[in-house]
């Protein structure tokens, strides 16, 4: 039987303490299953970025439990040693702006992921000009960031997220700085991505845009998440 | 592993070289610092190498001739000659001053001695010695002085007949060397005023002016209007003496100061260049602290300027060390480009310099170390800022 790639119980965060205590989140439970690609809405201050960081293990829960593809990473407490490894390894991450290095060139941008996870640099640029060619800006692999367009950007800040096959993706506002074409075409990428190597995504997002576009859509409300069934959006 | 430090240097080498070109002449300003000082020890050590003197004896409790004035009768060298020990006897006379060539004035340091005797000049590197007992020079080249040129010192023209390469006073002045007594003349030689003005004053005098005693009043002119004092004796002294003991028997029965090698060593660089020395080395205090400021500021402005690519580096998973490894590294690289820069600049400009500016390979070294060593400790402040780089800030919210 195979495991969600994502199942998130009862997760709380709170941020100080006393009075000045703030429950960003309070209680939060998902399931994402490998190969889906799923929304999560919600105002701002409603706790995203939070639960976002949380998955992304760069701020530690207060409560709850976690598991990627089966494994407990969290609870009430974390239980991987090495947070670093796990960043690297099983979660990749696809930012508002794409955030490449200015300094490397749009190969290195990529095959630094696998570079940094011990992979000789001849065989990461390899995996990083074959990730290039899956998201069709291969052409543009000897490149500087600075010569891209901002789609184009935004596809090799996702072949950065997919080069190290992780299980899961978080893709933080991914289509903001993106007009409606490049923004749909950026969902569409995430879809073929998530469909071909079995990778679950969570993609946060304001953009009405590309809201109908998703399957499975997680409200989050005042530190609490709401799933709107796949029935509901079908109809 | 890429190196990330390469690439962004790379990346930016503009700015970065430019960086590295202003450190560097900071750098070379440095070296010339600690250069100008060498040159100053050296200058010091050349000096009392050139004269071929075991001993330097000079007016009791005085540091003379070099630190302080010192006179002595020119005839004393005669009983110095009776001391045991003591081989050869010159007297010898030093005197900065001003002399006209071509138009401008070079300061020079006019050395009178006896040839053939301790004090005349090194060897030399074109013309001949001195033959003649007056009005003949050697000079060191940098006076600008060329063979046959006459120059004019005080009341008297000298023709060049040598050249010398770095004689030079303990300042760093060239030497013009000349017989003892045109050198005893133009030092201690009244003009012509003040002599009329003496001999009246004399003859005036009573005491001088003794109706039955003819000849006293001319005798006492006379002695007045010629010079008998040098500033230092130098002495050879016979291959097995002892200096220290030929130095203690000339203090203890002829009330002189006797001055060895290393007595002199001591009293030229610890005690007449001990101020510059100072005063140099606190102004390479200074730059070495102006340059880790320098380095320290550009190191962090632009680990500053880089916040939002280290923090997604370090949410992707690059290591702390690899973080820090990229800043130190670029700043070792600053300082690469700036020691290169600074020692050639150095090198370059030190022929322009108006003082002797030694540039030792040690200190080079040295040199090298200590920038290396600032541009790390520099690289503290940026590497503690990039290290507490939240790698959540690359999530937005």
């Amino acid at each position: 039987m195979s495991h969600p790639a994502i199942e998130i119980v009862g997760l709380a965060k709170r941020y100080g303490t006393g009075d000045a205590a703030v429950d960003a989140l309070k209680g939060v439970d998902m399931i994402v299953q490998p190969g889906e690609v799923v929304g999560l809405i919600g105002p701002s201050g409603s706790g995203k970025s939070t639960l976002l960081k949380c998955l992304g293990a760069v701020i530690e829960p207060t409560a709850g439990r976690m598991a990627l593809a089966g494994e407990t990473i969290y609870d009430h407490g974390w239980k991987v040693a090495d947070l670093r490894a796990l960043r690297r390894d099983r979660i990749g991450f696809v930012f508002q702006a794409p955030y490449l290095i200015p300094f490397l060139d749009v190969t290195d941008n990529v095959a630094v992921l696998p570079m940094l996870a011990g992979v000789p640099n001849g065989r990461a640029r390899d995996r990083a000009r074959e990730m290039l060619t899956a998201l069709d800006v291969g052409h543009r692999a000897r490149a500087q960031v600075q010569q891209l367009s901002g789609g184009e950007q935004q596809r090799v800040a996702i072949a950065r997220a997919l080069v190290n096959q992780p299980p899961i993706i978080l893709a933080d506002e991914p289509t903001a700085p993106l007009d409606s074409e490049r923004a749909l075409t950026v969902i569409r990428i995430l879809n073929e991505m998530a469909q071909r190597f079995g990778t679950a995504i969570i993609v946060v997002t304001h953009d009405e845009k590309i809201i109908p576009t998703f399957r499975r859509i997680y409200h989050i409300r005042d530190g609490r998440t709401y799933e709107e069934a796949g029935e509901a959006r079908a109809a | 592993m890429i190196n990330l430090a390469g690439r962004d240097i790379l990346h930016g080498w503009g700015r970065f070289l430019f960086t590295g070109v202003g450190l560097g002449l900071l750098i070379g300003v440095t070296l010339s610092m600690a250069g100008i000082y060498r040159g100053m020890v050296d200058d010091a050590k050349v000096l009392l190498g050139n004269v071929g003197a075991d001993l330097w004896v000079v007016q009791r409790d005085t540091l003379g001739p070099y630190a302080e004035p010192s006179n002595v009768r020119d005839d004393a060298y005669r009983a110095l000659l009776g001391v045991r020990g003591v081989a050869d006897a010159g007297n010898v006379t030093y005197l900065t001053m001003q002399i006209q060539h071509e138009g401008r004035d070079v300061r020079v340091m006019l050395v009178g001695f006896e040839p053939g005797h301790p004090g005349e000049p090194g060897s030399l590197v074109a013309g001949r010695p001195i033959t003649r007992s007056h009005y003949e020079a050697i000079a060191d080249e940098r006076t600008g002085l060329r063979i046959d040129q006459r120059v004019r010192i005080r009341r008297h023209e000298y023709t060049v007949v040598g050249l010398t390469r770095r004689a030079v006073s303990s300042g760093g002045d060239p030497m013009v060397f000349v017989p003892l007594q045109d050198a005893q003349e133009v030092q201690f030689l009244k003009d012509n005023d003040a002599l009329l003005n003496e001999r009246a004053r004399t003859a005036a005098n009573p005491a001088f002016n003794r109706p039955g005693v003819p000849g006293l009043l001319e005798a006492v002119q006379a002695s007045q209007a010629s010079s008998r004092t040098v500033n230092v004796v130098m002495l050879r002294l016979a291959p097995h003496a002892d200096e220290a003991v030929v130095a203690r028997e000339i203090r203890r029965w002829k009330h002189l100061e006797a001055y060895t090698r290393a007595d002199m060593d001591e009293i030229l660089v610890a005690k007449l260049i001990a101020t510059s020395a100072k005063q140099i080395f606190m102004f390479l205090v200074i730059l070495a602290v102006v340059s880790a400021a320098i380095v320290a500021f550009i190191i962090y402005t632009m680990t500053l300027a880089k916040q939002r690519e280290i923090a997604v580096l370090k949410l992707i998973g690059a290591r702390n060390r690899s973080i820090a490894g990229m800043i130190l590294q670029q700043a070792l690289g600053l300082g690469v480009i700036g020691f290169v820069v600074g020692r050639t600049a150095a090198a370059l400009w030190a022929p322009v310099f108006p003082k002797y500016v030694l540039l030792l390979p040690g200190d080079a070294v040295v040199g090298a170390a200590l920038v290396m060593a600032i541009c790390a400790l520099a690289s503290v402040v940026a590497i503690r800022a990039a290290l507490r780089i939240d790698p959540a800030t690359a999530i937005g919210g």
